[in-house]
């Protein structure tokens, strides 16, 4: 049982990391990013170059300080992957999204599923239509944690669980702490009078959907390290799931998405191993459950979407 | 003037019946999309084209012309059509292949009671709802429905069913038993049948005092409900409305491929590829999403056949359609007709074209550079 929750922690820390952008994006920019998925994609992909390449450089570990080593420069590794996504994601946003915002909602879904598509192809040309393994799982579950404690599980799935409550920190301190942040916010609030103030709403979007593709592409770093690997229609149900987990939370909501995907993640782990004929049905039942007692979602918003 | 036409703002119409008329222009067209609808079989013969990819195309664009219904009059963008479809389809498939009905009319009949029955069901779920969340209202019911077939052994998980009453041969159509050419030839002209009387009646039904409400619900809820229309109990019956089409295209689809399974019918994606269909094909129009349908579908069909970057072709063709057609395929032959005459009269303009599709290009570009340079160097 315990097993199964923290298989449910570690699916929804990936959820939420993929999640978490999707959901600032539709609260601040107001689209539904259906490129997100291709985001994450193109994160794993990402990982598998420069991971591969990083943990080439070091050797493989052959004891617990030489596996810590090699843990943090994994680490370091797909950060870096994940910051490709960062200009990829700005160049996106400012060449394509940007002149559609006063647009109709159908224009921007359809535009979004346009670039998906085209994101599908380009990671086909540059890593070859099957799929890739980083291949340094096992190295990493070196590194001692519930072992500790008496129990035996994976500590990659432990190491992703504490990144996507760190990612979640950030995200909450990003958002409620910095000046950049809470302009942020102001802007999703009211992009007039923001842009008054001498806000570059321009800019703010920008930044947003980079931090949105940041951490989709490190989601995807961190399931290609994993024990799954990065192929080219992976970002496809987790697309469909981040809807879910986002609309559970409250469409904008960072809380709601964090809570949201911990409790699809939990969820349909839990229940999968009793019921497996309702492994897909259960974060749909959940999300129909949620809207139809509480439309707005768990948590409302904290930018009001226009 | 004679009972069919009639004289309104200077202009010859076509009067097919009270509301339903035709300009000169569009009348030509139609009985020129009719008659290239009635020879596709011949087209196909004598061309490289595929009869299949566009037989598939129509019944998918037949479903779009549901969802249209909701989309152009409700103003509501529904994620979940391939609900309908897929129900639809497996309606058709169950009866063949659990109850050995070989009569493929009956088929279609079942196919369309069954998707009527979850329209009705899940309409009643979310007529109450507006913009992002009938979306993805739409979408989870999708969603739990595949999950139950792809689960179900009744439905034979994600291997499907399939369309074959006695396990061999196709059902008959009209109390006959075809070849495989011929099932293919005979249900193609059904096809056409069932999908001009499809279209008939949607403009009928827009054009009904009904389809006028449904107008209003579009516009504003609010107002529709202080002039006395009751919202949710429309919007509920035009989702059954746009149900029973996108079941009769589900049926139709599985009587086709003879074989249903849960992937190509039924997945979130479908629902997805529906919508676009009409707004490709313009979703201001009635006829547009069929043609979005056929164009879209044999692009997803047909373009791994001719190309290896198939699906960035497909995404270059939407984002090129958001970008530059707005009003989708259909919609936007009056504007090009109307820019392609004045082009030939004063044919500098067609220098300013180029010099603004360049300069918009350019423009795209260097904001993406400045993006990139900020992001990566700090400064611009």
């Amino acid at each position: 049982m315990l097993e199964h929750v923290l298989n449910g922690l570690y699916y929804g820390s990936i959820l939420f990391m993929i999640a978490s952008g999707m959901t600032i994006i539709f609260g601040v920019l107001g689209i539904l990013n259906l490129a997100h998925g291709e985001l994450y994609a193109l994160g794993a992909f990402c990982a598998f170059s420069i991971v591969g390449f990083v943990a080439g450089q070091v050797a493989a570990p052959t004891g617990p300080a030489t596996t810590i080593v090699f843990g943090l420069v994994v680490l370091a590794g797909s950060l870096a992957a994940a910051a490709v996504l960062l200009p990829v994601g700005g160049a996106l946003e400012a060449a394509f999204i940007r002149p559609i915002y006063d647009r109709d909602e159908v224009y921007q879904l359809l535009l979004t599923y346009g670039l998906l598509l085209v994101l599908t192809d380009v990671m086909k040309f540059v890593w070859g239509p099957s799929p890739v393994d980083v291949g340094v799982f096992s190295a990493i579950n070196e590194i001692p944690t519930t072992e500790l404690v008496g129990f035996s599980y994976p500590s990659y799935n432990v190491l992703v669980i504490l990144i996507g409550v760190a990612v979640f920190a950030w995200l909450a301190w990003f958002f409620d702490r910095t000046k950049t942040g809470r302009i942020v916010r102001a802007t999703a609030i009211n992009r007039e009078m923001s842009t008054a103030i001498g806000v570059s709403t321009d800019r703010m979007f920008t930044l947003v959907f980079a931090i949105g593709a940041f951490f989709a592409g490190f989601g995807g770093a961190m399931v290609s390290i994993g024990p799954s690997s990065a192929s080219l229609g992976m970002g496809l149900s987790w697309l469909v799931l981040s809807f879910v987990v986002i609309v559970i939370g409250g469409l904008g909501s960072l809380k709601g998405a964090f809570v949201g995907a911990l409790l699809v993640g939990v969820s349909s782990r839990v229940v999968t191993p009793y019921y497996p004929q309702l492994e897909l049905a259960v974060p749909f039942l959940l999300m129909v459950l949620v809207l139809l007692v509480r439309p707005e979602g768990l948590y409302g918003t904290w930018g009001e979407i226009q | 003037m004679s009972r069919f036409l009639v004289e309104r703002d200077g202009q010859t119409r076509v009067r097919l019946s009270e509301g339903m008329e035709l300009t000169k222009s569009q009348s030509v067209l139609a009985v020129l999309g009719l008659v290239v609808l009635f020879a596709v079989p011949d087209i196909t013969r004598l061309t490289s084209l595929s009869f299949q990819a566009i037989h598939r195309g129509i019944l998918f664009g037949l479903a779009a012309v549901g969802l249209n219904l909701l989309l152009r009059h409700t103003e509501l963008v529904s994620f979940g059509h391939a609900a309908f479809f897929g129900v639809g389809a497996y309606g058709a498939a169950v009866l063949a292949s659990h109850f050995d009905v070989s009569s493929g009319l009956l088929l279609l009949v079942g196919s369309v009671l069954a998707s009527t029955a979850i329209a009705v069901l899940i309409g009643y779920f979310v007529a109450g709802y507006l913009d992002i969340y009938f979306a993805l209202l739409t979408l989870a019911f999708n969603q739990v429905l595949y999950a139950f077939v792809l689960q179900s052994g009744y439905f034979n998980y994600s291997d499907g069913l399939s369309v074959r009453p006695d396990g061999l041969n196709p059902p008959t159509l009209f109390g006959l038993q075809w070849t495989s050419s011929g099932y293919d030839l005979i249900l193609y002209y059904f096809t056409v049948v069932v999908l001009v009387v499809s279209l008939l009646a949607m403009w009928k039904l827009v054009n009904s005092p009904f389809g006028r409400a449904l107008d209003a619900i579009g516009q504003d809820r609010t107002r529709a409900r202080f002039v006395g229309i009751p919202v949710e109990k429309y919007v509920w019956i035009a989702f059954a409305i746009s149900g029973v089409y996108g079941g009769l295209a589900g049926g139709l689809f599985a009587l086709l491929q003879l074989h249903v399974s849960p992937e190509p019918t039924l997945y979130a994606f479908v629902s997805g590829e529906i919508l676009f269909m009409a707004i490709l094909g313009g979703f201001g129009t009635l006829v547009g999403p069929v043609i979005g349908g056929v164009v879209l579908v044999y692009l997803l069909i047909q373009a791994p056949f001719y190309v290896e970057y198939y699906n960035a072709l497909t995404g270059l063709v939407l984002i090129a359609v958001v970008l530059f057609l707005p009003e989708g395929i259909l919609g936007s032959i009056p504007k090009i007709g109307t820019g392609l005459a004045r082009r030939r009269s004063d044919p500098g303009l067609l220098r300013e074209d180029v010099a603004t599709v360049g300069s918009s290009l350019r423009r795209g570009v260097s904001r993406a550079v400045t993006t990139v340079r900020i992001i990566v160097f700090g400064v611009n």
